[in-house]
């Protein structure tokens, strides 16, 4: 794939051209002071001073430099909401992040381990609410972006607002999938658990009916703080699997609100020239729209009857004063 | 995948060395060169947060200097006093210009005159010039195709813009392909020669020699430019094969159709996407014909009726869940579906109002074989017939009359009459302007196999042997003519040879130019040539693509220049 550089004959024209003009800013002027940059406003000087060099010249344009912003570019700050969206942005990376570790969490949780986990449940816990709670305010900061009003700049927010919302979407997507095989596997383990504890019931059942009623009393207790433990357990699991649910739900309904902003690929309004003619034909429409109410209202029934209202009004007024008048 | 890929990657160097918030400033031209290579979705993704046209920008005053501009534009001149006047009064931080074709230095030095607030980072020529519609086709999507027709002598003052046009579309091909082709024209026309012959000098040999040169390959690929009046009946049949179909009653403009004119549609489908990189069934069923279309969208719609009923039993949160997951995907189908579905009930509508199965298999008997006798008996029925519609008859009479042109006058001024008589609008006159650009002594190629024996014994034995689909027995002459660069066998006589440069050996890529435009049958061709593997990648690009609505209408248009040239003469 072939491609040529222009720039540096670019820049040495560009130079040339410079130093072409630069000589006549120079000029012995008493109110440049500072501005001999050359901003454009004296070029007709060039060839003065170029065609006669004796003779001594006065500028043509006594523009002031002072009001350099004629044609330099003020470079202004940008506007406000690129600070909101640049916060935006700034919450999806430390949410990935964020993503990351829950990730090695859940591995961690999953794995059989001696101690009862409660620190991983822990973690776990924060850094899904801490993402849950990252994106949900990511999506409100987002509702700030769009704008009114059929400007350029809208247009612009409205696509960062769209890319954002990509972003958004398939980051609440991947939490959720995360959460969903995590939820899965656990609830894998509690029945291989469950599984394991009614062997143990069986075996201490079956003991039970050759034993003496002696020992009935003994392993009914061991049953009795056994049963309680995986009792506990298991409450244990349902609360966790039940918060897990509750931050699926969560998520669903943010992502429902975003599926409104983001673009379906491979539609006509993933198209660049579709984009190009909606914004050009919304304007002219609602110019239109805008001409159409004026007539209307102009010619409207309400004016009319109210004009009509008044003139009577007058028209009474008058003739009250009049019969006054004259009786 | 090779011109698609071609113009992606240069609209990503382009964009990726750019940090930031970037607005992406186009002309009315490379609008539709990025547009089916990249999406809007594409674009957000590389921070390009603003779309405009260069024309439309220098309307707005306000100043966004927290954005970079990205201008890629034709290098023409309007463009350059566009540029212009943006540089003077600069609204954007950063500007960083790319144009999509060779600059002269005297737009450089205007450029750089313009650019006193030296906003500009950097200027760059990325050879996009050319809208890459499918991964073997490109057009040039150019506004007066007709100008082709006319000899030199009646249009003098936009012909040179056209070959200029079309010269550097060709050029800007080869620069991002990175070849320096041998060039071959077709003898009889006047207009490829002139094309060819341009290209040689301006691109290839001469001036901007140290441009094309390119690590020489053993065997240098070919550049053929040909005429579309060598093959006249490519773009007058009608078409059974879905993307032809779909450009020959619809019509395709930059793989987007515009339904809106057809029927009461709902707004999302009033404009839909066929684009093969985009749309895997689409991509899979482009070439087929109607009937196995109509059998893979019942299978399609099947699919998703049976995703649909899953998704309405939602009883757990795991479902609830799944279903949240899956929803995306399922809107994405949901969408496509509905836009096939759409096209093909919209297409059916269509042929059975103009009855075109009854019309089309007469087409395609006048194209493929039959004799004349049948064949003037089939068209005098036809036009007969009160359903057939106006520009149907027109149709069939010049098919009739490229075929039989000198078999049997009579018969043919018998139907010039009643095609007369039938429609004011359709003038027999344009059958004998065809007759006279493409009539049988202007043609190079052996457009009916009735010239050579060996052609015309092996459509007797096509005859005989019958066909599978009477509908699509037509294959179009670039089919033959890809055999013959295939075997060798594309003869000097007729397609000549540019400067001294010969071929040695079978090229390896070949790019074919149809000055005045292509047809989506021969882009089918091309693509199962290219499929089937014969060791020879071809090309094809158009200076439009045409069906038989602009064909007729680049038809009109030239009559209409060449007889006032006449009356001012």
């Amino acid at each position: 794939m072939a491609s040529r550089n222009r720039t540096v004959i670019f820049r040495k024209y560009r130079d040339a051209l410079k130093t072409v003009r630069a000589p006549t800013s120079s000029s012995p002027a008493s109110t440049s002071s500072g501005g001999g940059r050359g901003n454009g406003p004296v070029i007709e000087m060039v060839n003065a001073s170029l065609l006669h060099p004796n003779r001594s010249y006065t500028p043509l344009s006594t523009e002031d430099p002072g009001n350099s912003s004629n044609g330099a570019l003020t470079v202004g700050l940008p506007p406000a909401w690129v600070d909101v969206s640049e916060e935006i942005s700034a919450n999806v990376q430390r949410a990935r992040t964020r993503m990351a570790e829950l990730a090695k969490a859940h591995g961690k949780a999953l794995m059989p381990s001696f101690g009862d986990g409660k620190e991983d449940q822990h973690l776990i816990e924060s850094l899904t609410q801490e993402i849950t709670a990252l994106i949900k305010r990511s999506e409100k900061k987002l509702q700030r972006l769009s704008a009114a009003g059929p400007s350029e700049d809208s247009n612009v927010r409205k696509n960062v607002q769209r890319s954002l919302a990509t972003d958004l979407q398939n980051l609440s997507m991947e939490l959720r999938k995360k959460q969903s095989t995590y939820l899965k596997r656990l609830r894998q383990q509690k029945e291989g658990q469950d599984g394991v504890d009614l062997e143990m019931n069986l075996n201490g059942s079956r003991s039970i009916t050759e034993d003496e009623d002696l020992d009935n009393i003994v392993f009914s207790e061991h049953q009795m703080t056994k049963l309680k433990k995986s009792e506990a357990f298991t409450a244990e699991r349902e609360r966790e699997i039940q918060q897990v649910v509750e931050s699926v739900n969560e998520l669903a309904q943010i992502m429902k609100d975003l599926s409104v902003l983001v673009i379906d690929q491979g539609t006509i309004v993933d198209r660049i020239d579709h984009n190009i003619q909606t914004v050009a034909t919304t304007v002219e429409e609602g110019l239109k729209q805008l001409q159409k109410a004026d007539r209307t209202q102009k010619q409207g029934g309400m004016v009319m009857c109210a004009t009509a209202l008044i003139i009577m009004c007058f028209v009474m007024l008058v003739l009250l004063i009049l019969k006054e008048i004259f009786l | 995948m090779v011109l698609v890929s071609a113009v992606r990657d240069y609209i990503n160097r382009m964009l990726q060395d750019i940090s930031g918030m970037k607005v992406l400033i186009l002309d009315s031209h490379t609008v539709s060169v990025v547009s089916v290579g990249n999406s809007q979705s594409e674009l957000l993704q590389k921070e390009v947060f603003l779309v405009e046209l260069v024309d439309s920008i220098s309307k707005s005053k306000e100043s966004m200097s927290h954005l970079k501009a990205v201008y890629f534009l034709r290098p023409t001149s309007e463009n350059i006093q566009h540029l212009r006047r943006q540089l003077a009064s600069p609204r954007f931080g950063e500007y960083h210009l790319f144009f999509s074709n060779i600059l002269k230095d005297t737009q450089i030095h205007n450029l750089a005159d313009s650019d006193e607030q030296e906003v500009v980072q950097q200027i760059q020529e990325f050879y996009a010039d050319f809208v890459a519609i499918d991964p073997y086709h490109f057009t040039l999507n150019m506004p007066s195709n007709h100008i082709y027709m006319l000899p030199a002598v009646v249009d003098t003052s936009n012909l040179p813009h056209f070959c200029d046009r079309v010269v550097d579309g060709i050029a800007s091909i080869f620069l991002a392909l990175k070849r320096r082709p041998i060039i071959r024209y077709q003898r009889t026309s006047d207009i490829a020669k002139r094309i060819a012959q341009e290209t040689a000098v301006k691109a290839v040999y001469q001036q901007e020699s140290g441009l094309f040169d390119f690590r020489r390959m053993e065997v240098s690929p070919l550049l053929l430019v040909i005429d579309r009046r060598d093959d006249p009946v490519a773009p007058l049949l009608n078409q059974w094969t879905y993307q032809a179909m779909v450009h020959e009653l619809i019509g395709i403009q930059d793989n987007k159709v515009d339904l809106r004119n057809i029927g009461k549609l709902p707004k999302d489908q009033q404009e839909v996407v066929l684009s093969s990189e985009q749309d895997a069934f689409f991509k899979a069923n482009m070439y087929e014909n109607f009937g196995d279309i109509g059998k893979n969208i019942k299978r399609l719609v099947d699919e998703f009726q049976q995703i649909s009923k899953s998704n309405q039993s939602i009883q757990t949160i795991e479902d609830m869940a799944k279903f949240v997951d899956n929803y995306p995907e399922y809107r994405k189908m949901h969408g496509n579906v509905s836009k096939h579905v759409t096209l093909v009930i919209e297409m059916s509508k269509i042929v059975e109002e103009r009855k075109l199965m009854l019309v089309s298999q007469t087409e395609q008997e006048l194209a493929c074989n039959g004799g004349q006798v049948a064949a003037f008996e089939a068209v005098t029925n036809l036009l007969n017939n009160e359903s057939i519609s106006d520009i149907d008859r027109l149709l069939l009479v010049m098919l009739y009359a490229l075929r039989y042109e000198k078999e049997s006058p009579v018969q043919l001024m018998q139907l010039f009459n009643k095609l007369a008589s039938w429609s004011a609008k359709y003038k027999p006159g344009l059958v004998q302007f065809v007759l006279k650009q493409a009539g049988v002594d202007k043609r190079t190629g052996d457009l009916f196999g009735n010239r050579d024996l060996l052609n015309i014994a092996r459509n007797m034995a096509r005859g005989l042997k019958g066909v599978e689909n009477v509908y699509t027995q037509h294959q179009p002459l670039l089919f033959q003519t890809m055999e013959s660069i295939s075997k060798e066998r594309l003869r000097d006589v007729d397609y000549p040879y540019v400067g001294n440069h010969f071929q040695q050996g079978r090229p390896q890529e070949v790019v074919i130019f149809i000055v005045g435009g292509t047809t989506y049958e021969e882009s089918r061709s091309v693509a199962l040539q290219n499929a089937s593997n014969s060791g020879i990648r071809f090309i094809l690009g158009g200076s439009v693509v045409l069906n038989s609505k602009r064909f007729l209408k680049d038809l009109e248009e030239a009559q209409r220049m060449a007889r006032s040239s006449m009356a001012v003469v």
